[in-house]
Formats: structure tokens, C-alpha cells, sequence
């Protein structure tokens, strides 16, 4: 077998009916070629595994209503077990806290490996890239077909690609928009063809933008769009994960037979094969060092290792290793950087589970009558609020209501508990009276206490604006 | 606002669109989370009578359309400003290809 020098597939051979004018600069179609190996299997597991919660989440059911539902409308979050409210912002707040804390420390540890397995963007990619396989076949022969002029079989394959890449694409927007309107009832109005306008907008414009990122524009997002792929190095020392190839045992590089010593011909390793290229879904050539194009999916180190083993050499020319790793030197996993990033993701997930635990199940929002600041009637100063009493737990509840703040502060409009069912929201409408020279200020603070009528500890207290004359 | 579509070497112009528009996205979707996790548009709504009334999801989505609007709008004039004048490029070549 003899490996020889860069085939006229490589991509560094364009002809001009490969440049294609695209979003950014004069882009050269990538056409990565099928990998397997031990990343491919994992990369393979996260795709399956992530789509399989993105398409699935929306039909689990959890005590009759769908498992995990952000039901917008209703201004409540279903999470299993859990409903949560505005007013459990903080809650969301924190975990986005979490997840760029944990993704500070993954990347610290292992690299990219967000880019490489996780990012929606890649894992929409590689589904997008699958089709295109199942649809055009090997990398040649993708080449071969974009190349040769039009005709009625490259139509057909070029049009049932863009079939399938669309049924995709409003297949996920479906899905997102489910995780919004419960997936029976959309699924329900897509087949009776009765969707509203906005779900229908939002099915389209998440289907168009899947299409158009997973389809169209793919290495391009993180070489040009994506944040994080221009801030990740800052996260990285000679301690990380990274994909590199191992430039003292490679060169110089060069074509050979199977069997001969590369000793004996002044060789490296590197039998440049190109193979690592080939397969790089970002277009680059990881023998030039670490680029920023670089996503750590890992899929040069599986076909090197391939390529490796028929040459019956060891493996790991391309590895997943660490600069120190490289040097001969240790490497430390426990260290300055990923300490930090651990102790401060450590604080917030433990002031996450604090919060989440502490919760109250019950909330209050006091809404001030709008249409008069305050009126005046039998020598007391009135003011007119609208109390918003939420229940969150998931049984019926009483709750007692009180006011306080200002000397000799009555409260009308409520007589005895208010009763709110599971979930729910009722609106009280009250009135607050006190005299006016018990008044300390034009504009007071009271406080509004709601308080369970079975059980006294579950009580919650909410500040509101009482007004009265200048 | 000329010197917008002066191309240089890194991103041609309608790639300067494209990140303004990408980026300000991402915050736009940020401002619309905060926005409207802590004021609901059925209380909002009567404090503006001009406003017609819509439902929630309605007023989520043009509420996400307006924050966009917005910080598309500072990142088009960030660009803008982070160029020199047109008339100064009236001297170079316009460098798109390496």
C-alpha cells in the first residue's frame, strides 16, 4: 500500500466552482469525511443523548401535565415536581451562573470540549451532516456531485437533501416551540391545522435558524459568531486538554510504504496522509499547532490512530493530551485556576440549593389602584390596592391577610381567609384606611402579611406605598 | 455612517451586519428574560393605554423584537464608530482578498 502525497480532493486544491460566496470571507466548502473511534462513538452518544432530551422532554408527563413545560402565558415554569414563578428569578439567575462557571472550569480541565460535544451548534451540525451522508454519500462523492454540472440525478439528490434538511429544521422548531405550548395540544393544532400566529412564527423562525446554522453557515458560526470561541484561551494554560499533534515524533513528514523504517529515510511519523484534514469539520490542519478554529471534537485523533495502527506504528501522533503532557513534564489537575473556577461554582450551587429549598411556597404581589392616589372619606386617608395571593404549593390553601406600618391602620374589603386553589392566583381587592396625622410622610411604608391559615410558619411579607396628602 | 460599508481585510460588510445582528441577539434574549420575568405585559399594559392589548405571548414577542431593534441599533453605531471617517479611506484600497 503506498500512502501517497496530497490527493486533488484535499481542500487545499479549490477550483473556482468551489469558492462559494458566503456570509464571510470567499468560504471554501468543508466536506468532512466519516470518522469512527472512540471520540466519534462519544461524540455519536452526546448527539443522541442531547436530541434525544430536546425531541423527547416535550411528550414526558409528570402528575398529568407535561414534565417540563415553560408555560409563558401563564407566567409559570414546570420542572418535574417543581413550578416556578417570576418571582423565583433569582433561581435562574443563579443556575446561568452555574453553567458559565461550570463551563470556566471544563474548559480549565478538558478544552473545548463544550465546542466538541455539546454545543447545540455542533450537534445540530453533525445531524445535518449525517443526512447529508445518507443523501450524497462519501466525502468524494459529495465532492464529485457539487462539481459536475447540473442534471436531472443531482437535482434529486440535491433536492431530497433540502427535503429532508427542512422537514428537519420545522421538526425542531416544533419541538422548541413544545416546550412552550404543551406538545399534545401543538401537535394537536399542526394536524388540524390551527396553529396561532406566534407559534407559528416561532416554529419557522427556529426551524429557519437551525436550518441556516446547521445547514448553510456550520464552522462558520464559531469561527466568526460565536463569543465563546474568542474568549475560551483565556481559560486555558499548559494544564488543559488539548487536540495537538505531536510535531517531534511527525516530522518531517512524508509518503512512504508500509514496512519501511522511516528512520532510514530521514521520516517522522506524520506519513501526511492528510487524513486529519480531511475529516476536520472546521477546515484546518492541526500539524500547524492549536488554532482557534479548533472545537476539540477529536475527530483527527480517531483517524490518525487508524491510519497509526495500519501502519503498525503507536498511536496518539494526534492526541487529546496537554501541553505539559507534551513537554515530558506533569500534569496537574488540581491547580490555582481550576480551584478558583471549583470554589466559586462550589458557592453558587450551594446558594442555588439554599435558595431552592427555602423556598415559600406562597407569594404576594400588591398592585396600587391606579385611577386615584388616595381619597379622603369619614376623616381617614383611603388608599385602594389590589392584592395578587399566590399559592405554590400543590394542594388548595387558606391564607390570612394583615397589614401594618402606620398607627391605627385598618384593613377593609377582606373578610376571613382568602382560599386559592393549587397553583393558583387570586386577586383581593382591599382598602387601606389610617388618619391623616398618624401619617409620617406624604408617601409611607406598610407592609403586607400573608400568612397560611393551617400553618402559621408559612407566612410572607410584602412592602407597598401608602399615600397621602402633601 | 458611510464608513459602515468601507470593507477591510477581516470581514467583508455584510459580515459586520451579521455580527451586530448575531450579538445583539444574545443580549437581546438576555434583556427579554429579565424584562419579562420581573414585569408581566398584563400589568404593564394599562400604563401605557396607547399600547394596544395583545396576549402575553404576543407582547413577548414584539417585546423581544424592540429589545433587538435596540441593541442592534447600539451595535450598528458601535461599528460605525470604530472606523474612521469615509473620507480617510479615500486614499487606500480596499483590502478584501489576502
Amino acid at each position: 500500500m503506498l500512502m501517497t502525497d496530497p490527493t486533488p480532493e484535499t481542500p487545499v486544491a479549490p477550483s473556482a466552482t468551489d469558492v462559494e460566496h458566503s456570509l464571510y470571507e470567499k468560504r471554501q466548502k468543508i466536506y468532512p469525511r466519516e470518522v469512527h473511534g472512540t471520540f466519534a462513538a462519544l461524540r455519536t452518544t452526546a448527539v443522541l443523548v442531547l436530541l434525544g432530551l430536546f425531541y423527547g422532554l416535550p411528550w414526558l408527563s409528570w402528575d398529568g401535565r407535561q414534565a417540563v413545560l415553560f408555560d409563558l402565558p401563564a407566567r409559570k415554569f414546570y420542572i418535574f415536581g417543581l413550578t416556578f414563578w417570576p418571582q423565583d428569578f433569582l433561581l435562574l439567575t443563579l443556575l446561568m451562573m452555574m453553567g458559565a462557571l461550570s463551563l470556566f472550569l471544563f474548559t480549565a480541565l478538558a478544552g473545548r470540549v463544550w465546542c466538541g460535544y455539546a454545543c447545540p451548534q455542533t450537534v445540530w451540525t453533525e445531524v445535518f451532516l449525517w443526512m447529508e451522508r445518507l443523501v450524497e454519500g462519501t466525502r468524494q462523492q459529495q465532492m464529485k456531485l457539487d462539481q459536475s454540472p447540473w442534471s436531472a440525478r443531482k437535482l434529486r439528490i440535491k433536492a431530497t437533501k433540502q427535503l429532508l434538511w427542512v422537514s428537519f429544521s420545522l421538526w425542531t422548531g416544533f419541538a422548541f416551540v413544545s416546550f412552550f405550548t404543551p406538545a399534545t395540544r401543538l401537535g394537536h393544532e399542526v394536524l388540524t391545522l390551527g396553529l396561532g400566529p406566534w407559534e407559528t412564527f416561532w416554529i419557522l423562525f427556529y426551524g429557519f435558524a437551525t436550518y441556516g446554522n446547521a445547514g448553510f453557515m456550520r464552522e462558520q458560526v464559531c469561527k466568526y459568531m460565536c463569543p465563546y470561541a474568542r474568549f475560551q484561551s483565556a481559560m486555558f494554560d499548559a494544564d488543559t486538554l488539548i487536540v495537538s499533534y505531536d510535531r517531534t515524533r511527525g516530522e518531517p513528514r512524508g509518503s512512504r510504504k508500509v514496512g519501511h523504517d522511516p528512520k532510514t529515510r530521514g521520516l517522522g511519523d506524520c506519513i501526511n496522509c492528510t487524513m486529519c484534514v480531511q475529516v476536520c469539520p472546521t477546515g484546518i490542519d492541526i500539524r500547524k499547532g492549536l488554532q482557534y478554529e479548533c472545537i476539540s471534537c477529536s475527530a483527527c485523533v480517531d483517524v490518525c490512530n487508524d491510519v497509526m495502527k495500519k501502519m503498525g506504528y503507536a498511536p496518539d501522533l494526534i492526541s487529546y493530551t496537554t501541553q505539559n503532557a507534551l513537554d515530558g513534564k506533569p500534569t496537574r489537575i488540581v491547580r490555582p485556576r481550576t480551584l478558583i473556577y471549583a470554589a466559586i461554582l462550589g458557592v453558587v450551587a450551594s446558594l442555588f440549593l439554599y435558595v431552592l429549598a427555602s423556598r415559600e411556597p406562597l407569594g404576594l404581589d400588591v398592585i396600587r389602584d391606579r385611577n386615584q392616589l388616595f381619597r379622603e372619606r369619614a376623616g381617614l386617608i383611603e388608599n385602594v390596592y389590589t392584592l395578587k395571593v399566590l399559592n405554590l404549593a400543590d394542594h388548595e390553601r387558606s391564607f390570612r391577610v394583615s397589614a401594618a406600618g402606620i398607627a391605627g391602620l385598618q384593613l377593609a374589603g377582606v373578610n376571613g381567609p382568602v382560599t386559592v386553589a393549587a397553583g393558583g392566583v387570586q386577586d383581593v381587592p382591599v382598602i387601606l384606611r389610617a388618619s391623616e396625622s398618624a401619617l409620617p410622610a406624604p408617601s409611607s411604608n406598610v407592609q403586607f402579611t400573608l400568612e397560611a391559615a393551617d400553618d402559621t410558619s408559612v407566612r410572607f411579607t410584602r412592602k407597598a406605598k401608602f399615600l397621602g396628602p402633601r | 455612517m458611510l464608513s459602515l460599508f468601507v470593507p477591510t481585510k477581516w470581514m467583508p460588510v455584510p459580515a459586520r451586519f451579521g455580527a451586530v445582528l448575531w450579538l445583539s441577539f444574545l443580549l437581546a434574549v438576555v434583556a427579554t428574560g429579565v424584562f419579562f420575568s420581573t414585569i408581566d405585559p398584563d400589568v404593564l399594559q394599562p400604563c401605557v393605554p396607547e399600547f394596544p392589548e395583545v396576549s402575553r405571548t404576543a407582547a413577548y414577542t414584539i417585546g423581544f423584537f424592540l429589545f433587538w431593534l435596540l441593541t442592534a441599533a447600539s451595535g450598528v453605531l458601535a461599528v460605525a464608530f470604530t472606523y474612521p471617517p469615509a473620507s480617510e479611506h479615500a486614499y487606500e484600497t480596499p483590502d478584501v482578498d489576502d
